[in-house]
């Protein structure tokens, strides 16, 4: 019996990301009601919200407060410098759209009475210890939108 | 409230398994109806599943009713999935477990499945990274192992915990998964081998980790006063607990005290009506090596920072103070997500009939408890079993 033949279909090797599979937020006005932070964050700004009742300071910034449930919220800067509370480095198993920077190091910083998770980069694992002053660094993706990092002075 | 059985389970192997999410939740089905006397697929009147991720794994949502459908089973009271990471099996328990007991159901299956192995694995490590607060956790690169590589360290900074200890807990699990013969890994390993492993995020290697797993399972709930005519020896669902503190890392005031178990574990033992020393089988969450060692200390079988030297001991071996995953644990087991806690379930149950291979079985084990983190550690789930 000789082989059946079949049409082709065609499923394309390479799609574009879909957004949702992005991992930095939406950050403009029409997409999210925090769009301050991320204009704040172009000026140089670390910020979050503090709630304007109760005095709450939240992370990351909300519109509501979890502890009042008021909606009167302020936009407070966080500082610029922060302490390294824990470390490592990712080396094997990054997710997609990271493998271009691996190795590379994610800490937990101690800023501005926070705990806050970051990037932290101008260092290798073994360059950084417990307790290391960092300094706020922003980055610009190519489609313009910002985000925070920490980097050790050099 | 009605006091509430687990009749049977059953359980695919567990691993890199040549099978789609669909052919291991037939394997799993089969098995659970075959444990069981006087029950068909069309007596079971409730479905709860736990899937993690089964949009992300194998692009498929609305899976209750899938299983239903490829099981048989044509539930009539209560069907829905239940989604809490790595606890989502134990969610599962709990649900099935409340429907049961309140007269909701009579006849629930607490199902649990994973699909994890994907034909690009970059692909799977990217699903894990939307479990912490994505756009804010997960944008650093953060998933699970960076997470509890800084737990890690944080204990290691705090306690004087090392990666030799750390290690000695993966060396157990092995030692019991290696006669598992469900585990993805039976193969038993040394402290230098965990040490030579290859790092995933320092100061944790490869062996510090648990696997990605592709896994099902299921079992079989219905009101204790009906169990006999299922089983001869089944299992009760005597006690159960549960905490959270939200999602985002930044909740923590301490990466290495886990305050939602503390929670968790009291309210389970309470309701219950045990203490901690009833307690003869612990099946608990080690997705990682540092996981198992603050299990120890939060639940109270050593003292805050005496992790390390619990393990050391050999104090969470059978014939120690408590024997701490004799099935093998995730590290030794795997860790298919939605299915972990169903197998965790099963092999208690097997525990209780004395049909587990010797050289893991805890003798005339009265009660068990089994528990499930999920996220950065800040939810903790609990049941506890008797025999």
């Amino acid at each position: 019996m000789s082989k059946p033949e079949f049409d082709k279909v065609k499923r394309p090797e390479t799609i574009k990301l879909p957004f949702m599979l992005d991992f930095y937020p939406l950050e403009d006005e029409k997409y999210t009601r925090i769009s301050q932070f991320f204009e704040n964050l172009k000026e140089g700004r670390l910020t979050t919200t503090k709630c304007k009742r109760c005095a709450k300071l939240s992370w990351p910034p909300r519109i509501v407060c979890p502890e009042c449930l008021s909606d009167e919220l302020e936009w407070v800067d966080i500082g610029t410098e922060g302490e390294l509370y824990a470390f490592t480095e990712m080396r094997l198993g990054a997710p997609l759209g990271f493998g271009q920077d691996v190795p590379f190091c994610i800490g937990i910083v101690k800023i501005g009475g926070l705990l806050i998770s970051a990037r932290i980069d101008n260092a290798r694992y073994d360059e950084l210890k417990i307790g290391d002053k960092l300094k706020l660094k922003i980055v610009e993706l190519e489609d313009g939108r910002v985000f925070y990092r920490f980097k050790k002075p050099s | 409230m009605r006091k509430v059985a687990i009749v049977g389970g059953g359980a695919t192997r567990c691993g890199k398994r040549k099978a789609s999410w669909r052919d291991l939740v037939q394997e799993a089905g089969k098995a659970m109806f075959e444990s069981v006397d006087n029950l068909s697929p069309k007596d079971v009147d409730s479905l709860i599943v736990g899937a993690a991720q089964p949009e992300r794994f194998v692009f498929q949502a609305h899976v209750a009713p899938m299983v239903a459908e490829y099981l048989g089973i044509t539930p009539r009271k209560v069907i829905a999935r239940t989604e809490l990471m790595c606890a989502s099996g134990q969610a599962a328990i709990r649900y099935a477990w409340a429907c049961v007991a309140t007269g909701l159901a009579d006849v629930a299956v607490a199902f649990g499945v994973e699909k994890m192995f994907m034909p690009d694995m970059a692909e799977a490590q990217t699903n894990m990274t939307c479990v912490l607060d994505r756009e804010w956790d997960g944008v650093n690169g953060l998933s699970a192992p960076p997470f509890f590589a800084m737990t890690a360290q944080r204990h290691m900074h705090e306690y004087g915990t090392t990666k030799d200890q750390m290690a000695l807990v993966s060396v157990k699990n092995h030692h019991y998964s290696s006669l598992n013969p469900f585990a993805q890994f039976q193969k038993e390993i040394t402290v230098e081998d965990v040490l030579k492993s290859v790092a995933i995020a320092p100061p944790l290697n490869l062996f510090d980790c648990s696997g990605i797993t592709d896994g099902a399972a299921g079992v079989i709930l219905v009101p204790a006063e009906d169990a006999k005519k299922y089983a001869d020896t089944p299992m009760y669902v005597i006690g159960s607990g549960q905490a959270s503190i939200g999602n985002a890392i930044n909740n923590f005031a301490s990466l290495t005290d886990w305050v939602p178990l503390k929670i968790a574990a009291k309210e389970a033992l309470r309701s219950a009506k045990i203490t901690l020393d009833n307690i003869d089988i612990a099946e608990v969450h080690d997705c990682f090596t540092i996981s198992e060692i603050i299990e120890y200390e939060a639940f109270g079988w050593c003292e805050k920072g005496e992790g390390g030297k619990f393990i050391e001991d050999g104090q969470p071996y059978i014939g120690g103070k408590v024997a701490v995953n004799p099935r093998g644990g995730l590290l030794g087991c795997g860790h298919p997500l939605g299915a972990t806690a169903i197998l965790q379930a099963i092999d208690i149950l097997q525990q209780f009939k004395g049909a587990v291979p010797k050289g893991r079985l805890v003798n005339d084990a009265e009660i068990a408890v089994a528990h499930n983190l999920s996220g950065a550690a800040n939810v903790h789930s609990i049941v506890i079993y008797s025999r």
